[in-house]
């Protein structure tokens, strides 16, 4: 294996109807680590997704998958790749067992190591006590693990999970967070499109920011954070105004932030070092828990 | 080996999908065209009371029970699957689209030989004296299955939506059996019409089998007639079904 998962240079999308998805994005994943891509809402992450799992033919660009050429190769790149698409559906009338253990066997596992390999996955995802029962009987959070479930059979080197915690609850998404961090200890590489700045900040190697089809930036935590010109911020309520809206602004400097807290007089504050969602503000101009709940409004 | 191994798991796959809905699929697939060879005995009057009529019915019933089982139901499923999500599941892996398609013709072919064979004996249960010449009906039931599911497999992966691609399968499943003389002679359609229906693969099956229920073999016309507009559609389906948008 070369140290090189994926390897993506001007990848471009452009659909019929002119609507530019992808324009230009280059990016490297090196083996074993776990992305996180965020992105506003019909920024592109997903059609970039489909395109590195072949789903979609790029317009322009090229796609390694250890070094194999998935253009030009999709069956080949697809054999190192589990993928979890974001909107999938679920056999409901086969069980667990045989949901897991002919998509095994379609990965092309032998039917003697399929029924194992079913039950190792669906214990390590909770479903164990759900094993035989039927998928179109579980919750959706269940359905959901069933889903990166067959993305794990045949343990392949590159996970490509499109929204996987996404409508999922705490238990479930609990579940899959400790299905990614197994994966990536024991070699995996991982990448990930979530709308969960938390889920990015704890899982995450590494993070990539698109906008507009665009990747506008991608690095640790901390190289993110360094690209802040102010990294401290506070949040406060004005004394002149105490059932206004909490207020944020943001500072070059720890004391440059305690100074504005005295100057002000301010008795109700916060202050913190910026975090991943204040890149991702000053990146985008979203708030990202803006958007989670503009989609619950939807029923998304 | 890996192909095989692909077929049987998409075959496996829907028969398991299929055990809650075995009712639905025996009314379609057999009682549906049983009851039609008896509506049909029943207006044929005196008649169709004939041996002749008879075998004609008989044979357009075992047609019509094709045409509902490889267009009407398969296409039903290929659509559901399209439409629900899941075929993105088959597209996430190194799985070639002809073996998903592959997986369906065998389903197909395990549901044709059931329906066939149920309704030989419906047919002996009411008194046509069926001799069939067993291995030309198979080679025919077959070739009509591959044929007709050819035209499920385009419609299931140019449909636009579910609701176009249900129409669009209910209407040729049960067009393709009324616009062609199956339970009617040629004589009796419209002249403009005869010319079009005489084209269409299940004017040439009905023929075929009809001839080995009578214990004849000289099906070779209808036999080739089939295996072309087999080719073609089922060529058709395979260009059509791919795992890649563009």
């Amino acid at each position: 294996m070369t140290a090189q998962a994926l390897s993506v240079r001007g990848l471009c999308k452009r659909y019929r109807d002119g609507t530019e998805a992808n324009r230009g994005i280059d990016m490297d994943v090196r083996a074993g680590e776990v992305v996180s891509i965020l992105g506003p809402n019909g920024a592109g992450k997903t059609t970039f997704l489909r395109q590195v799992t072949t789903e979609l033919r790029p317009t322009a660009g090229s796609v390694r998958v250890f070094d194999v050429d998935a253009v030009a190769s999709p069956a080949r790149a697809k054999s190192l790749m589990g993928i979890t698409p974001q909107e999938a559906g679920v056999f409901d009338r086969l069980n667990v067992r045989e949901h897991l253990e002919l998509f095994a066997r379609l990965k092309g596992i032998a039917k003697r190591d399929a029924r194992a390999a079913a039950l190792e996955v669906a214990e390590e995802l909770g479903l164990g006590a759900e094993f035989t029962k039927r998928v179109g009987d579980l919750s959706g959070g269940q359905r959901r693990r069933v889903l990166v479930g067959l993305a794990l059979l045949g343990r392949p080197p590159l996970l490509v999970l499109d929204e996987p915690t996404t409508g999922l609850d705490p238990a479930s998404r609990r579940a899959v967070w400790g299905v990614i961090r197994r994966a990536s200890a024991s070699g995996s590489t991982v990448i990930l499109s979530t709308h969960y700045i938390e889920e990015a900040e704890r899982l995450s190697d590494r993070v990539a920011v698109i906008l507009a089809g665009q990747l506008v930036a991608l690095g640790t935590l901390e190289e993110l954070l360094g690209r802040l010109e102010k990294s401290y911020r506070v949040s406060y309520r004005d004394p002149l105004d105490p059932e206004g809206e909490t207020r944020t602004r943001y500072f070059a400097s720890f004391a440059e932030a305690r100074r504005h807290v005295e100057g002000e007089r301010l008795s109700e504050y916060s202050m913190a070092r910026a975090s991943l969602e204040d890149v991702y503000f000053a990146l985008t101009g979203h708030h990202i828990e803006a958007e989670e709940l503009e989609e619950e409004a939807c029923g998304v | 080996m890996r192909r095989l191994n692909d077929i049987a798991c998409v075959f496996r796959i829907q028969l398991a999908g299929m055990r809650d809905e075995a009712g639905p699929f025996l009314l379609a697939a057999i009682v549906f065209p049983s009851a039609m060879y008896l509506f049909a005995n029943a207006v044929g009057g005196e008649a169709g009371a004939g041996d002749a009529a008879r075998f004609r019915f008989l044979a357009g019933s075992i047609v019509f029970s094709l045409s509902l089982t490889s267009i009407t139901w398969l296409g039903y499923l290929m659509l559901e699957n399209r439409f629900t999500g899941r075929l993105k599941l088959f597209a996430t892996l190194p799985l070639a689209p002809s073996s998903y398609v592959f997986g369906f013709l065998v389903f197909a072919l395990a549901q044709g030989a059931l329906s066939t064979a149920t309704l030989l004996l419906v047919g002996r249960a009411f008194g046509v004296a069926v001799k069939p010449s067993l291995l030309p009906l198979a080679l025919v039931v077959v070739l009509t299955i591959l044929c007709l599911c050819g035209l499920g497999v385009v419609v299931a992966a140019r449909a636009r939506s579910f609701t176009e691609g249900s129409l669009m399968t209910d209407a040729l499943g049960a067009g393709l059996v009324f616009l062609a003389p199956v339970y009617y002679g040629p004589e009796m359609m419209p002249v403009a019409m005869r010319a079009v229906s005489r084209w269409l693969p299940t004017t040439f099956a009905a023929s075929a089998v009809e001839t080995t229920l009578r214990g004849g073999s000289d099906v070779s016309v209808e036999v080739l007639a089939l295996a072309l507009t087999a080719a073609l559609t089922l060529a058709a389906g395979f260009k059509l079904m791919k795992w890649r948008e563009d």
